[in-house]
């Protein structure tokens, strides 16, 4: 029987003996209950009964006390462990012991380190991987390989102590001929001082994805001379149009709300050769809602008859639909149009940094490696400062935070369904793309950890904490795609038809026991491709053979032909 | 569905615009044009300068030609080839403009100028010249011509004899008895050259017309105590049995006949298929006698349990109450083309998936799949006998009948076990196809059970890719060819209409029979012809590379084994590939095929000992283990594993089609490595000194891949050509929106409202 190994750095808090695991699917098991400072642990002691549950404490988001009046039984008692992974967890207990209160006193404690002035297990993990994800993204390096800086762009290191915009990365890429001192003037006339700046050219056209957030005309219609003139020099670095776009992620009905708010968005009389186009995309809290609904119909048990017309009422897929075909359009606008665009929501990190990656990953075959993916992740997301902690509220007990949202996740489903589409030109599999997720919520590694890398860096995560990405490059051939085809040049256009959309099934409804794991076919073709090498090694085997034989035996009259290369073809 | 408006340009294209070709002399060119015609066919009537559209805002890609009507086909033939994306395969009996008669749903003639429209029947009068002509096909194509140029008339005759010839009033107008009797007469007419019921498949698959097909099933099947009868011999007893079946040995030819009388259409119980643990799987109409009910019936359930080696009892389902009857699955099938066929593509997008669900099309595969499962259970895990009821016994049953046996013999899962299976279950056990395919167009049976069947058969195909021998492009022609009047194989309500049609026919026709039980009519089995050698590769899976690659079986990966450590297991404590909270029940999930399979053997073993409805027992522990491919396989049945089946449904829209997309990508992949293990092999016989094996032995042209590593390397536009529609190509084959190219008009069905200042049509 499976014995619980600790990590390094992991300690067990406290252990119960006779708790009830009530799973949804196969029933109850009776076992012991194991909590440590990074996972809950369930072991069935049944005979013939195995089963281990075994959980990082991180992905929590709640945890109820049931019971009472309406389960009267032989298991009165008992918690829910709400998750954050689309599952929920329910252990039963019997009343009179009060050791069984303790233990699970542990859990909350654990569960929500933030709560009890504990710090995140990520900051205790002590493994040591032969990989450092740390040295995975270097900015510099990144730009250099995007041809940065040239004549109309430059690297500026205005923002190195974070005074400019502070959830903004110090490694700046603004047009050349921008000063600095343009640059603060242009942050005061954009929300959370998050200025307009480049993630991604094009290496022929030169055409740019620049991103920001919202300008701040409010409702009295400000202007910023600064901004204007910093969008038209966005226009003038592409020499191949005479436009820039701007796509506000958001609905535009929300958009002139935020005007209100001292927000809005840029209008064409300010900004000459602008032309703007709303995505239709919503806000955090209406996809909180949809993963809630996506959540509700799928576990634990799904309702087969009104499966499709359930999913449809979540509208989860309409969202996917929907950021899929904005990050589309910029990408084709960036390819075809040969047109510089200018991205932005509200303040700029959520929705904005879904479709500029999104759009980099149609874009640039980089992106579609391993390697490449969690450049992209480390500079879109962690480095632009979406708001991680506060997205997933690590450690945190205030399950009910507004600020909380699977913004990460439908970026990461969005990929799914490009890999579904595309099935050979992502070097990454489904499996890598579960684990990102996985370790999104676990508390285990700090890649996912802090809001912005100002916070990052007050925390000390690099210092304290493993890099997600150092694991996975470990042991890179879990995450390898047999399939891939580096087909760097070639540009993806999913089609975001409703048709082909699909629901995660791998992902949301892996808990359940009826769900296939995925990836069949991959696993196929690596047999496959394991039986060639064997017959090649066969075929040389007997080739070596047959020479020897040739040159000590002087002749056989039927001796076949020499075959020199096994790859041609007769 | 499709609107009069006047098409006009609102899109800007990329491309250069068709070449204007010789302009000078267009309207002799057209008139020259001449029509591929099969033995048999002839031309009925023809119309030149005819504009077939494209696109449905825009003229501009249109094709102009000859729109001619035979009796076999409606065809359109041009000089002008089709702009962008063609057919990635031909289809040897016909163009690429070209469907058959069968193949027409619908028949619509529009006058724009005096606002008029009609669905054209049989015999109808007409009594404005149409400027406009669409048809609906059943295969969900839609085809739109447009006479401007024509003359009104011989385009009115040419919809007109469109109409006549498309709904014939008797079988033997149908094409295929044209094309016997001229093969009889001119036995050296070859069509393609190759000659009529060749063809490799063809003649390896039993169509069980003859004893010793059925013998030799028996035989395969160790099914020891059942026998092939010939009491209806000549068709004595009844018209819709075959004439040769199986019985249990217990019953005597005597008490058969008399028994016979008491069943609807005399049809007697049907041994279809023994399991090796003696199970026998058995179909049966309806006892109407309702006095002798329960003496025959017991009768024959004892001779059945006499069979059996347990002696245990027979297990009765009963279809009629059990699964959806052939009007709701009509029913649910045209509201599914309805949905696909829907016109704007929009409009249908944001409801897409209630409006899936409200056609019960998916409901009704799935509950077919689960009554199969159930009878899986029945037979493997209960051992009992099977006897599926049905009043006629010749409908849901042979859908049953065949899936389950789909499930558990993995011979039905090559292309000869699976043709010999629809031979089996569906020709010779008499499913009404000329009525359910409503090959006449007056059939008020009309039901697609068989298209019902091929899309189960797919849910399953895309659920074990490796465990068939045949891929989803063969499962789509198959279906196709049902809609194609050549063949005879569909084109009967039973063997004993075609030999009595037939019969008399061929002495109308003069037609010396011999020996024959009536025309030999050309079998779909004979692949040759209809594909080139090349393209029937592509009914070859390159996942299944029959039982020669054993690696997967029982859930050990034997001849590969992993060499580099994993993390998981050198340092401490990290979960495996992260388990990460995994509950135990994804742990003992197989990772079917997988690798990983045997990090954990020892919670395979665990015996849920859950007291619960056996047959979920069943499918939890068969589920619980990892399957083997070359046993039984039982289909996932939550919502999220039935699908639609695109390939087949939405081929011709090109709003759904994944440019260098698709399965097709992975597909090519495999494929390739597939034709070098193949060749790797063969390298390695030959030192053995076996004799080489060369492409053209049935063994080399079974396992013949479409894509292999030469087409690679030679060019590398081949995987342009490759889409999620692949072999089919969606252009040129429906009048729709422009999608033509590029990307942007992608754009237009990327989200509901666009409330964008921009305007797609003047940009760029």
């Amino acid at each position: 029987m499976e014995e619980l190994l600790l990590l390094p750095g992991e300690s067990v808090k406290d252990i119960a003996k006779d708790v009830t695991y009530i799973c949804p699917f196969s029933g109850a098991y009776r076992g012991s209950f194991t909590v440590t400072n990074y996972r809950l642990y369930f072991r069935s002691l049944e005979r013939d009964r195995h089963l281990v549950l075994d959980a990082p404490l991180g992905i929590i988001s709640r945890i109820e006390k049931i019971g009472g009046a309406a389960s009267r039984g032989e298991n009165p008692n008992g918690i829910e462990i709400v998750c954050k992974d689309m599952r929920n967890i329910r252990f039963a207990y019997k009343q009179d012991l009060r050791t069984r209160k303790s233990v699970f006193e542990n859990l909350v404690k654990f569960a929500f380190p933030l709560n009890y002035g504990l710090p995140l297990f990520a900051f205790e993990y002590k493994e040591v991987f032969p990989e450092n994800g740390w040295k995975v993204y270097d900015p510099i390096q990144e730009y250099r390989r995007q041809g940065i800086p040239n004549e109309s762009w430059r690297i500026t290191r205005v923002n190195e102590r974070y005074e400019l915009c502070d959830t903004y990365p110090a490694c700046l890429v603004v047009p050349a001929n921008i000063s600095d001192d343009e640059l603060r003037k242009i942050a005061a006339f954009r929300a959370q001082d998050r200025i307009p700046v480049l993630s991604w050219i094009h290496p022929e056209s030169q055409a740019a994805i620049t991103r920001c957030s919202q300008p701040l005309p409010g409702v009295n219609g400000k202007r910023s001379k600064e901004d204007e003139k910093y969008l038209q020099s966005i226009m003038d670095a592409n020499a191949q149009s005479h436009k820039v776009f701007i796509f506000d992620a958001r609905p535009s009905v929300n958009a002139v709300a935020n005007k209100a708010k001292g927000g809005g968005y840029e209008s064409e009389d300010a900004y000459q050769n602008a032309e703007l186009v709303f995505l239709d995309i919503h806000n955090i809290h209406v996809m909180r809602e949809s993963q809630r609904k996506l959540k509700e119909i799928s576990y634990p048990s799904i309702q087969e008859a009104n499966w499709l017309s359930n999913l449809e009422s979540t509208h989860w897929l309409e969202h996917i639909k929907l950021i899929l075909a904005g990050a589309l359009r910029i990408a084709d606008k960036v390819e075809s149009g040969k047109t510089s665009v200018v991205v932005h929501c509200s303040d700029g990190w959520d929705r904005t940094p879904q479709l500029t990656s999104l759009a980099m990953i149609m874009l640039d075959g980089y992106y579609r490696t391993i390697r490449g993916f969690e450049v992209l992740v480390e500079k879109e997301w962690v480095s632009f400062g979406h708001r991680f902690y506060q997205r997933t509220g690590h450690g945190d007990k205030n399950h009910a935070d507004a600020d909380r949202s699977p913004m990460f996740l439908q970026f990461i489903d969005c990929v799914w369904q490009m890999t579904r589409q595309f099935p050979n030109a992502f070097e990454f599999n489904e499996h890598f793309l579960i684990i990102i997720l996985d370790h999104l919520y676990s508390c285990l590694f700090g890649t996912f950890l802090c809001n912005c890398e100002l916070q990052k860096l007050k925390e000390g995560v690099v210092e304290e904490s493993v890099s997600l990405w150092s694991f996975i490059n470990s042991q890179l051939e879990d995450f390898i795609n047999p399939l891939y085809v580096n087909y760097s040049s070639h540009v993806l256009y999913p089609v975001t038809s409703t048709r082909n959309l699909e629901l995660w099934a791998g992902y949301y409804i892996r808990w359940n026991p009826r769900t296939r794991p995925p990836g069949a076919i991959n696993s196929r073709y690596k047999v496959l491709l394991a039986k060639r090498a064997e017959l090649q090694k066969r075929l040389e085997e007997l080739q070596r053979e047959i020479s020897n034989r040739s040159t000590s035996s002087s002749d056989r009259g039927s001796s076949p032909q020499p075959i020199t290369s096994v790859q041609t073809v007769v | 569905m499709f609107s009069l408006r006047q098409p006009k340009p609102s899109f800007k294209s990329y491309l250069l615009p068709p070449q204007q070709e010789d302009k000078l002399n267009p309207e002799t060119k057209i008139k020259k044009l001449k029509p591929v015609l099969l033995p048999g066919e002839i031309v009925v009537n023809e119309v030149n300068f005819v504009r077939k559209c494209i696109a449905s805002d825009t003229s501009q890609y249109d094709l102009w030609g000859k729109l001619v009507c035979t009796n076999f086909k409606i065809s359109f033939i041009t000089e002008n080839s089709v702009p962008f994306q063609r057919f990635h395969y031909k289809n040897l009996l016909l163009g690429e403009h070209d469907v058959p008669l069968t193949c027409i749903e619908q028949i619509v003639v529009v006058n724009d100028t005096k606002r008029k429209q009609k669905i054209l029947s049989h015999n109808q009068k007409l009594k404005f010249n149409p400027t406009e002509l669409i048809i609906y096909c059943k295969d969900f194509r839609i085809l739109r011509f447009r006479f401007d140029e024509a003359g009104p008339e011989s385009a009115k005759k040419v919809c007109l004899a469109l109409a006549h010839y498309s709904q014939p009033t008797d079988l033997q107008l149908l094409f295929a008895f044209e094309y016997v009797a001229q093969m009889y007469h001119n036995p050296a007419d070859k069509v393609n050259g190759i000659d009529p019921g060749g063809g490799d498949f063809c003649q390896r698959t039993p169509l069980f017309e003859t004893y010793s097909d059925w013998d030799r099933e028996i035989k395969r099947t160790g099914a020891s105590d059942w026998r092939v009868c010939s009491v209806n011999e000549g068709y004595m007893i009844s018209t819709c049995l075959p004439e040769y079946f199986v019985v249990p040995s217990s019953l005597a030819d005597q008490d058969l006949k008399q028994y016979s009388h008491a069943f609807v259409g005399r049809r007697m119980p049907l041994w279809c298929w023994n399991h090796s643990n003696g199970s026998a799987l058995v179909r049966m109409a309806s006892i109407k006698d309702l006095l002798q009910l329960r003496k025959i019936d017991q009768r024959v359930c004892s001779g059945i349990t006499r069979s059996h080696p347990l002696r245990s009892d027979v297990y009765k389902c009963d279809l009629d109450h059990n699964v959806p009857g052939i009007q709701d699955i009509h029913v649910a099938f045209s509201k599914l083309r309805q949905l696909c066929v829907n016109e704007p593509f929009d409009e249908t997008e944001e409801k897409w998936l209630s409006s899936l669900e409200n056609t019960r099309w998916l409901e009704f595969v799935r509950t077919f799949l689960k009554q199969a499962a159930e009878l899986v259970y029945m037979l493997d895990f209960s051992r009992r006998s099977v006897v599926l009821q049905e009043e006629e016994g010749r409908d849901v049953s042979c859908l049953v009948a065949s899936l389950v046996q789909l499930m558990l013999d993995p011979y039905f899962r090559t292309i000869v076990g699976f043709q010999s299976l629809i031979q089996k279950e569906w020709v010779m056990s008499a499913y009404p196809f000329l009525d359910r395919c409503n090959h006449l167009k007056r059939s008020e049976k009309e039901s697609p059970l068989f298209v019902l069947f091929l899309d189960c058969v797919w849910q399953l195909l895309q659920q074990y890719p490796a465990a068939f021998q045949f891929t989803e492009t063969y499962l789509t022609v198959l279906h196709d060819s049902t809609r194609n009047s050549l063949f005879g194989t569909f084109l009967f309500n039973s063997p004993h209409q075609r030999v009595q049609q037939s019969t008399e026919f061929a002495i109308g026709k003069n037609i010396q029979l011999g020996e024959e039980k009536g025309l030999k009519f050309p079998s779909v089995w004979d692949w040759s012809l209809q594909f080139s050698a090349k393209d029937r590769a592509l009914f070859n899976n390159p996942l299944y590379i029959g039982k020669s690659v054993p690696c997967v079986q029982n859930g050990a990966v034997k001849s590969f084994k992993r060499t580099k450590k994993n993390y998981s297991s050198t340092m401490r404590g990290m979960p495996p590939s992260l388990k990460n909270g995994l509950v135990i029940q994804q742990e003992i999930m197989p990772r079917r095929n997988s690798l990983i399979l045997k990090l954990k053997p020892e919670i395979l073993q665990q015996v849920p000992v859950m007291p619960s409805n056996g047959f979920e027992q069943y499918l939890r522990d068969w589920f619980s283990k990892p399957a083997d491919l070359h046993g039984v396989i039982l289909p996932c049945l939550h919502g999220t594993h039935i699908k639609i089946w695109k390939l087949c449904y939405l081929r011709w829209t090109p709003e759904a089609q994944i440019n260098h997309g698709g399965f097709i990508m992975a597909f090519q992949r495999i494929s390739i490595l597939a034709s070098e293990i193949e060749l790797l092999q063969s390298r390695l016989r030959q030192y053995r000194g076996y004799p080489l094996s060369n492409a053209t032995s049935p063994a080399g042209e079974q396992n013949r891949m479409f894509f292999r590593p030469e087409v690679l390397h030679s060019s590398n536009e081949s995987l342009d050509i490759l889409s999620s529609s692949f072999p089919f190509s969606p252009i040129g084959n429906l009048c729709r929106r422009s999608i033509l190219g590029t990307p942007l008009s992608k754009f237009l069905n990327g989200a509901k409202i666009w409330l964008s200042t921009e305007t797609l049509a003047n940009e760029d």
